[in-house]
């Protein structure tokens, strides 16, 4: 098919390609003082996969977009047949099943099941005759979700499995749901975070049953929040007994990073030394001392960040912050220009998954996330997660180009 | 139901504003690190990749009055694995046929020092210089072992000199707490005992610093170019009074004997010859890993070889101190050069104890003189009850007794200088009799000084009266050549007037060239000397022998001052050693030539 190119945003597109470029070159510094030249070839192939991602891109602009949407469910159940095999015959790596590995190449189906999920949400919530604040709309359109998001969350992999929440609070957000609602499905969550003080969580349910009563918001909804957060409060204690080891810590360091500074801490205090002393105009490429001495961990993947602040500064930073914030603009312009509700939906969704990669990736870095192995979109070292967001550019940009259709 | 539904213009406004939040947020992150904490967290940058490394000086030189050498450095080898670089199955194999440590507990020490896998954990330390060689020659055989070179003290051991040498050892917690100086830190070298304590501040130097830029993993990556390294200072080295051939003669004249101690003093200046406390100790195992059970052997020696004799071993002075009663009596009015007291006819009967004199067949009626060649208990006696307790305490502790001497060496002990203030503590008012006085008038009961202080008091007699503070450093000299001469210091004087000295010493000169002196067999024709014989009732065992001499005695150049515990009479052991002292100092002085002719020619 023949597309006219002029007519593309390019403004998206180049941000994007100026994102993935600075990664290459931040992998490039990453590695510049690696023993193994093995290790410094990762920028090279950094480019590689940028070329397939291009390809991948390329080839989801000029499909239509209606094929994503007639073979949503498709892709979907593909994808739940992945996330079940990967947990069989997957190839372990640090204790978790994540990864097929085909010789040189790993291939994490996690990635593919975000595009699939995303299609399959925004199918249903695009055709379904359900009214929008509807308990019935909610209860069906959650699990299509909760499906994937146990299997990963199985391998396991809770930052990649909240991807998933996130994706699906935008779509219900984008589809006419108020954020009031959003609230208040969300609040047992709070209730989760209060229940480890009795009083604390008095107060919370008694400022939530009031907010309730004011609203009056329907017999069903009401009753949901309620119980949730009734049932959330009790199970706080035996849910922290059932996380393992190293979540507890990661939750326990992200809150307080100082006390193992050697162990779990080691990351975000390294992280935010390199960040800081880059300080407004950096160090210069390749003279990051944490960068270039391995104080900075996993600095080509989850970290590549902080070479970035250590390096290049505030500057460099905004720099980054700048491109994003044109893909996220441009995402949001066209989702609501699009006619099609399949359309704007895909789009906010991709750009939810983009934008949630990015603010954990970056937040974990700057020391207020956790850790959470969320590698920032376009930058970090990656393959599938390269192929996987430039696959999202490709929808955002098709639907742009056929805005119009319905 | 939807009264609360957004608008799509609404809805993208509302995505606009969550937006401009999640940025804001991420701003504020950054601004908060790169501008706000930017200073701090470069400086913890900077702190992460350069190591701090101290370079050690070379700590001083000590060299006898003529600039032989006493304390100096060697280098000590240490051998060391690279947790990373070793090789499984070569490296320990081998190491441990070169060190003949069998490999667990090689593997034991490797664990132990392991700071990062990229450091080397030392495995021994003082390997022999031929193992360094090997090391050096076959390096192929020994993968990821290195070794590292130290300076260590070495002490001239022949010379018996420990008592005033001391030895190093590493800083333990004690003398953290002991010292505010920064540059002590736990493991580093400090002096521990003797010179190496007093003066370790000078000895020691300043230590430098070296800026090393290192890996997070620990890797060396080479001295850090935008901070030079700042150099380290040597320790300034001294040169001491002691003379190391009258030291070695000494020490030689000691080594029949079970203990004892020599301490010989320049009565001129005050400066310290010699001085040798027996049995001895090799400081040099101090310098090394000192291994447990040779410790303990140390200690547990019953001979105490530790302990410093001269300056902390607690004597009666005996009969040595009978010139500070004589003299006090002279000084007090209560005798005078030729008065006499009742005779002596081997004792005297004092309440209802009969005190006896070291002579049983008496030594009749003497002067004072004549009292101290002969060294007549009966005479001293009766001049003790005279003076009583107080009035011999007084003359003691102006004679340097009860007090240190303030020798440039730590921890010397005052010894014992008994009054009635004491015995009413002691034994309670009016429990005590005067008869104590006859005691301390012989130099014994209470009365407890360290050969050093009887040695000192002699040269006070030697040079007049007036007393030089002992001292054992003769000149300072620091790293780039400054000089500094320590010049003598008087300490005080004698409490005896001219006339009282002269007494005392022609006393001396009796009890060497009398007719019925002591120490008659210490007469030569070389040089004249004096001296006094003592013999220490030791409750404990056999006397311990005193004897202090000077030479030549018209102008008293030397002192020599020895005891031998457990030995029997003055006359009998110390008197011939101290002679051999003595004679040994005269000869390097008159220079050997002339004795060896004059013998020769006594000969034929």
């Amino acid at each position: 098919m023949i597309l006219n190119y002029s007519s593309l945003d390019w403004k998206l597109i180049g941000a994007a390609l100026g994102l993935s470029l600075i990664g290459v070159m931040l992998i490039m510094s990453a590695q510049h003082h690696a023993d193994s030249i093995y290790k410094q070839e990762y920028y090279l192939r950094q480019l590689l996969w940028l070329a397939f991602a291009l390809i991948a891109f390329a080839t989801v602009v000029h499909l239509p977009l209606k094929l994503f949407d007639f073979s949503a469910y498709l892709l979907y159940g593909l994808a739940i047949v992945l996330l079940l095999l990967v947990l069989v015959v997957g190839t372990p790596r640090m204790g978790a099943y994540r990864w097929f590995s085909f010789g040189p190449i790993n291939f994490s189906p996690s990635d593919f099941a975000k595009i699939a999920v995303l299609c399959a949400v925004a199918r249903f919530l695009a055709y379904t005759k359900l009214p929008v604040v509807n308990i019935r709309r909610l209860a069906i359109s959650a699990p299509i979700v909760l499906l994937p998001a146990m299997l990963i969350l199985k391998q396991p992999d809770l930052g990649t499995s909240l991807v998933f929440f996130v994706m699906l609070f935008a779509l219900w957000f984008w589809s006419g749901l108020s954020p009031t609602y959003l609230i208040l499905i969300l609040s047992p969550m709070v209730s989760l975070i209060t229940a480890s003080h009795w009083l604390a969580w008095s107060i919370y349910i008694g400022v939530l049953l009031a907010f309730l009563f004011y609203l009056r918001l329907g017999m069903l909804f009401g009753i949901y929040t309620v119980v949730a957060n009734l049932a959330f409060g009790a199970i706080t204690p035996f849910l922290w007994g059932r996380l393992a080891d190293y979540q507890k810590l990661r939750i326990l360091t992200f809150l307080d990073p100082g006390r193992d500074p050697r162990g779990a801490g080691y990351q975000i205090i390294q992280s935010k030394i390199a960040i800081g002393s880059g300080g407004i105009f950096g160090k210069g490429l390749f003279h990051g001392s944490q960068t270039r001495l391995d104080f900075l961990p996993e600095r080509h993947t989850d970290f590549i960040f902080s070479v970035l602040g250590e390096e290049f500064g505030l500057i460099g930073a905004m720099v980054v912050l700048f491109l994003f914030a044109v893909i996220f603009y441009r995402a949001v312009r066209i989702a609501a220009r699009c006619r099609s509700r399949f359309a704007s939906l895909i789009v906010m969704g991709a750009a939810s998954i983009i934008m949630f990669q990015f603010l954990v990736n970056i937040g974990m870095t700057l020391g207020f996330m956790p850790v959470t192995g969320l590698p920032l979109p376009f930058v970090s070292y990656g393959g599938t997660s390269m192929v996987l967001f430039w696959s999202l550019i490709g929808l955002i940009v098709s639907a742009d180009y056929r805005w119009q259709d319905y | 139901m939807d009264r609360f539904k957004l608008t799509l213009a609404g809805r993208e406004k509302l995505s606009y504003v969550t937006l401009a939040a999640v940025f804001l947020v991420l701003f504020g992150g950054l601004v908060r690190l790169q501008i706000v904490s930017h200073a701090e967290l470069a400086v913890q940058s900077e702190n992460n990749r350069i190591r701090v490394q101290p370079v050690f000086p070379r700590r001083g030189v000590v060299t006898d009055r003529e600039g032989r050498v006493i304390i100096e450095n060697r280098p000590s080898y240490t051998v060391s694995v690279v947790p990373a670089e070793e090789i499984a199955g070569v490296t320990l194999p081998e190491l441990s046929l070169l060190l003949g440590l069998d490999t667990t507990e090689i593997r034991r020490r490797i664990c132990k020092n392991t700071v990062s896998r990229y450091q080397p954990a030392s495995v021994k330390r003082d390997i022999p210089f031929e193992m360094v060689a090997i090391l050096e020659e076959q390096s192929d055989r020994f993968p990821g072992v290195t070794y590292h070179m130290e300076q260590v003290r070495r002490f001239n051991h022949d010379l018996g000199g420990e008592s005033f040498t001391g030895y190093v050892g590493e800083v333990s917690e004690e003398d953290m707490k002991r010292t505010d100086q920064v540059e002590y830190y736990l493991g580093s070298t400090i002096g521990k005992k003797g010179l190496e304590k007093q003066y370790d501040f000078l000895l020691r130097g300043r230590e430098g610093t070296a800026y090393i830029e290192v890996s997070a993993a620990g890797h060396i990556l080479g001295p850090y170019q935008e901070k030079p390294p700042v150099p380290s200072i040597p320790g300034a080295n001294l040169m001491l009074t002691i003379d190391n051939d009258l030291q070695t003669a000494c020490t030689q004249a000691l080594d029949t004997f079970c203990c004892g101690a020599v301490v010989a003093i320049d009565p001129r200046n005050g400066e310290l010859l010699a001085m040798t406390s027996w049995p001895g100790f090799d400081a040099n195992i101090f310098s090394s890993v000192i291994p447990e059970d040779l410790w303990e052997e140390i200690r547990s020696d019953s001979t105490h070889p530790l302990l410093n004799r001269p300056l902390n071993g607690l004597y009666p002075p005996a009969s040595t101190t009978k010139l500070v009663a004589i003299g006090g009596g002279l000084e007090e009015g209560i005798i005078t050069p030729n008065s006499v007291f009742k005779p002596c006819l081997g004792g005297m009967q004092f309440g209802n104890r009969y005190f006896r004199c070291w002579q049983s067949r008496g030594h009749g009626t003497t002067t004072a003189a004549h009292a101290i060649e002969q060294s007549c208990d009966v005479y001293l006696y009766q001049l003790g009850l005279k003076l009583g307790v107080d009035g011999l305490s007084k003359y003691y502790g102006l004679c340097g007794f009860g007090s240190i001497t303030e020798l440039d060496l730590p921890n010397e002990s005052p010894g014992l200088n008994p009054n009635s203030e004491y015995y009413d503590k002691r034994y309670g008012v009016n429990q005590w009799t005067r008869a104590l006085a006859m005691n301390n008038s012989i130099g014994q009961g209470e009365l407890l000084a360290t050969p050093l202080q009887v040695a000192q008091f002699f040269c006070g007699l030697a040079n007049d009266g007036v007393v030089y503070q002992p001292h054992i450093v003769k000149k300072i000299i620091q790293p780039f050549g400054e000089e500094t001469v320590l010049a003598p210091k008087v300490s005080f004087r004698l409490p005896f007037s001219e006339e009282t000295l002269d007494v005392l010493m022609e006393g001396l000169r009796l009890v060497v060239e009398g007719e019925h002196g002591t120490a008659r067999h210490l007469r030569n024709d070389l040089y004249s000397i004096g001296g006094k014989t003592g013999t220490a009732e030791n409750p404990h065992g056999e006397n311990h022998s005193w004897f202090v001499g000077m030479a030549p005695l018209d102008r008293p150049e030397i002192v020599v001052c020895a005891i031998i515990e457990n030995a029997g009479h003055g006359s009998d052991v110390a008197a011939p050693m101290v002679g051999q002292v003595i004679r040994a100092y005269m000869e390097k002085k008159l220079g050997l030539n002339q004795i060896a002719a004059t013998e020769t020619e006594a000969g034929e």
